[in-house]
């Protein structure tokens, strides 16, 4: 039972880093980043290729991702969806873009690092073993860190200038330009951020799980039904939501391991039921 | 003559806020009644709750005799309690002319699958509203802009649109939001006697408005509310010197001043 | 378009479609070809329900999942039952319209990347399903379904049985041909009538469409049933053209490609799923010379044509027709 809730609570943190990015993104733009599960790909395989490869400091390789992505997230933004939203009559006309920008990092991982799934040596050895948990201690580091990221977040977007810029202009953007914020910039910024989010996930978990190229598209639908369950473009939603589907695997996999295919099926089911009830997750902000 | 509305106990709650408070009220056919009252007195919650766009906390709407609150709105609408909108609400991206077409909707005698088909009766059907939007499209003075496409109209024109809108349905009675919001006095007094005519249609008009002049030139009745009760009810004398309602706008008078 | 001139383009693309393409295949003995557009077809049927649901304004993510039940349906109506797989064809249809209503009841009044994200999920509880129930025999699917036989009303013979015929692909190429043909036919007359005027109402206003009367829950169900019948046709005669069937044969990627084609072609525009349709399918396969480049290049062709064009193909007449005019 303990291990459970350990195994759920790391797993929740690794989960709530990524969702966050997401809600991050959609509570800016009302787009959703169908590249995300991808950013967090590209983030692993450079915390691969700098800690494994270059033989540099955990930690740094880490940072390394969450730089690398931020760029590319800015430059996603400025260059595409900006482009794309000023010109289509549609706001879901974004979707064929994210869709797109999807499909090319799928093509970009494939061919850098190939199709073999790739994991990094252990970067801290031993296991934690007391009251009726069992936990090596990577995985401990790795959900701190998870943690200490999401704390920074939070603070970040709650004190700091572009972080209460951000907020702003998620809540109301006409509002938050007649205030001065640069709405362009910051939005900029906060698909960045989002992005960066994701390759700091990708870059933590693949010190445990590992990353191979195919695993993108999943993780993307992973971190849509987060911020189902949570509510998007809210905060407390993604962490919420990362949270609860972090225990969810973790009770799945070792309570109803037995009943195979039917448990998930019925997990799937109820979430749609509890979204016919609840439509805009537990805490979200409606759309439109 | 007969009450065709009837609007008893009416109360809606948002979470802590009580909107509108115990509110009840007639109208009869033909009358031409106008709620008024300060600036968050509830009007506007009023009117939707009439139209079934909200549904009351307690309290009901009869339309003849039949339970209209808490129903579906398009039900509403269908027996013939149309509104009208506070802001610019029309179908953006289509003509006037197919904005009042379309609106004609309730009017079909010819069912979806017929329309789809193009059976005669459809096709009939299309003839009449054609006509009928013509015709209302003339009455409201919009001939001019018939094949304008709505978002380009110019702001006077697009309340004139609103109101073409609802006529289409056929409506019994016509719930105006703020009918003459923003005009100046020449533009008030054409709408007024625009009004004055929508009840020679046989219409029966409910009006939410703050243009004092405009509404005591126009009510057969008024309905005051303030903090969303009603304080007070009667013609426009009666209502002109009621000491309540004059409490209730010098009240605010002296807020806005600064007192 | 003037009538002369649609009428025009209509008589073309039936040609086209009928004449040439059959012409030109067995001139160029490219035989593989007609499996190819047998698939833009049906594709394309399924994405006009994807571009139906866009009509009244939602995002659907869902129709892989209305693919895989219609196909069910007739592979077990005609291995289980021994059903002919002519009446298979409608009934998988309803089903899914039926299904689609029972489903689409709680979830409707979801908006924009909610409900998106529900059907996405259902795709998925699909596939699960189908895995899980004894009726569809699990992962290892229904196979060895027997081609189509004969359609006899009233003892004429109107369409012989595939099984006897020389190529069947042309048989499936035309029968798909002609289900897309039809269900375009449609999808046009159901846009240009006052039903298509009542779903823009919709789209634009809701409020205001209540208030003129407009059941705005009924005509949504309407609306996704129809999508959802368009879906289960299409899932029928591609298990019917594939003779098997497998949890796996449409998946969420299908569901995602369904809406693709929708913005590709334009979602402005009722031919927009068979543009988008056509250069995605063959856009992909055109590109399997190129190897491991191939979703690189594919991607970043879309990718740059959605800078270009973020209307979609076929806003690009509209923006002619714009320069011509200005």
């Amino acid at each position: 039972m303990e291990q459970v809730i350990a195994n759920g609570l790391y797993l929740g943190a690794q989960y709530a880093l990524i969702a966050l990015g997401l809600t991050l993104i959609f509570g800016l733009m009302n787009v959703l980043n169908f590249a995300h599960g991808q950013m967090y790909v590209l983030g692993g395989f450079i915390t691969y290729a700098v800690y494994s490869q270059l033989g540099l400091p955990f930690f740094m390789a880490v940072l390394a991702s969450g730089v690398s992505l931020a760029i590319i997230g800015a430059f996603m933004e400025r260059f595409l969806f900006r482009t794309v939203i000023k010109r289509s009559h549609r706001e879901e006309s974004t979707m064929l873009l994210a869709a797109a920008t999807a499909f090319f990092f799928d093509a970009v991982a494939l061919l850098v690092f190939g199709e073999k799934q790739r994991g990094v040596p252990k970067i801290v050895k031993g296991v934690f073993n007391d009251f009726g948990v069992i936990l090596p201690y990577d995985r401990i580091l790795v959900g701190l860190l998870a943690a200490v990221f999401i704390i920074g977040f939070i603070l970040f977007m709650k004190y700091s200038k572009p972080g209460r810029a951000m907020r702003a202009l998620a809540q109301d953007r006409v509002a938050a330009q007649l205030m001065g914020v640069e709405v362009d910039r910051y939005t900029m910024v906060g698909f960045a951020l989002g992005a960066m989010l994701a390759g700091l996930a990708g870059g933590l978990l693949v010190a445990i799980t590992g990353v191979n190229s195919g695993i993108g598209g999943p993780i993307s639908i992973k971190a849509f039904m987060m911020i189902m369950i949570g509510g998007a473009g809210v905060v407390g939603g993604a962490i919420a939501g990362g949270f609860i589907l972090g225990m969810m695997e973790s009770v799945g996999l070792t309570v109803l391991r037995e009943y195979g295919d039917v448990t998930y099926l019925a997990i799937f089911a109820a979430l749609m039921v509890f979204l016919a009830i609840r439509p805009n997750g537990l805490m979200g902000k409606p759309w439109g | 003559m007969a009450e065709i509305l009837q609007i008893k106990g009416l109360t809606k709650r948002f979470g802590g806020l009580t909107a509108v408070n115990d509110v009840g009220f007639s109208v009869h056919e033909k009358e031409i009644v106008s709620v008024i009252g300060p600036n968050g007195a509830g009007k506007s919650t009023l009117f939707k709750l009439i139209a079934s766009f909200l549904r009351p906390t307690s309290g009901e709407v009869l339309f003849r005799g039949e339970k209209i609150s808490g129903r579906a709105p398009h039900i509403a609408a269908r027996k013939g309690i149309v509104r009208t909108f506070q802001e610019t609400t029309i179908f953006k991206n289509m003509t006037v002319r197919d904005n009042v077409v379309i609106a004609h909707q309730l009017r079909s005698r010819a069912s979806l699958l017929g329309f789809f088909l193009g059976t005669k009766l459809a096709r009939e059907d299309e003839k009449a509203f054609g006509r009928s939007a013509d015709e209302i499209i003339d009455f409201l003075g919009l001939a001019s802009t018939a094949s304008e496409t709505a978002k380009n109209l110019p702001h006077g024109y697009l309340r004139a649109l609103g109101i073409a809108i609802g006529l289409a349905t056929n409506p019994t009675i016509l719930l105006l939001d703020e009918p003459f919001a923003g005009m100046n006095h020449d533009e008030t007094m054409k709408a007024v006697s625009m009004v004055r005519r929508l009840r020679e249609r046989g219409l029966t008009v409910l009006l939410v408005e703050h243009d004092m002049s405009a509404v005591m030139k126009i009510s057969d009745r008024i309905v005051v509310l303030n903090f969303g009760e009603k304080i007070a009810e009667g013609s426009p004398q009666e209502i002109q010197q009621n000491p309540k309602v004059i409490e209730a706008y010098l009240g605010i008078e002296d807020d806005a001043i600064g007192y | 378009m003037t009538k002369p001139s649609k009428l025009l383009a209509v008589a073309v693309f039936l040609i086209a479609v009928f004449i040439l393409i059959p012409a030109i295949i067995s001139a160029t003995g490219r035989k593989d070809l007609y499996y190819t557009l047998t698939s833009v077809a049906l594709l394309s049927i399924a994405s006009a329900g994807v571009w139906l649901t866009f009509f009244i304004g939602r995002i659907n993510i869902g129709q892989g999942a209305y693919a895989l039940m219609g196909g069910y349906v007739s592979a077990i109506l005609v291995m289980t039952y021994g059903v002919s797989f002519w009446w298979t064809l409608p009934i998988a249809g309803i089903f899914c319209a039926l299904a689609s209503i029972l489903i689409g009841w709680p979830i409707l009044r979801l908006r924009g990347v909610y409900f998106a994200m529900v059907t996405l999920v259902l795709t998925e509880v699909t596939r699960l399903a189908a895995l899980a129930l004894p009726i569809t025999s699990g992962a290892k699917g229904i196979t060895s379904i027997p081609l189509p036989g004969p359609l006899t009303i009233f003892g004429l013979t109107l369409i012989p049985d595939f099984a006897v015929m020389g190529n069947v692909r042309i048989a499936f190429y035309y029968l798909a041909a002609v289900l897309m043909t039809l269900c375009f036919a449609g999808m046009y007359r159901l846009v240009n009538s006052r039903i298509g005027k009542i779903c823009q109402s919709l789209q634009q206003n809701e409020e205001l469409a209540s208030s003129i009367g407009v059941n705005i829950v009924s005509l949504r169900l309407i609306a996704y049933s129809i999508s959802s019948f368009l879906g289960g046709i299409s899932g029928a005669v591609f298990v019917a053209a594939t003779q098997s069937v497998y949890p796996s044969s449409f998946t969420v990627t299908d569901s995602v490609n369904f809406m693709l084609n929708c913005f590709l072609g334009g979602l402005g525009y009722v031919f927009g799923p068979m543009l988008g349709t056509l250069v995605l399918y063959f856009g992909w396969n055109l590109l399997f010379e190129t190897g491991k480049f191939q979703l690189l290049i594919y991607s970043s062709c879309m990718i740059v044509l959605m800078l270009v064009l973020p209307n979609g193909l076929l806003s690009l007449a509209a923006l002619l027709k714009k320069k011509n005019h200005g």
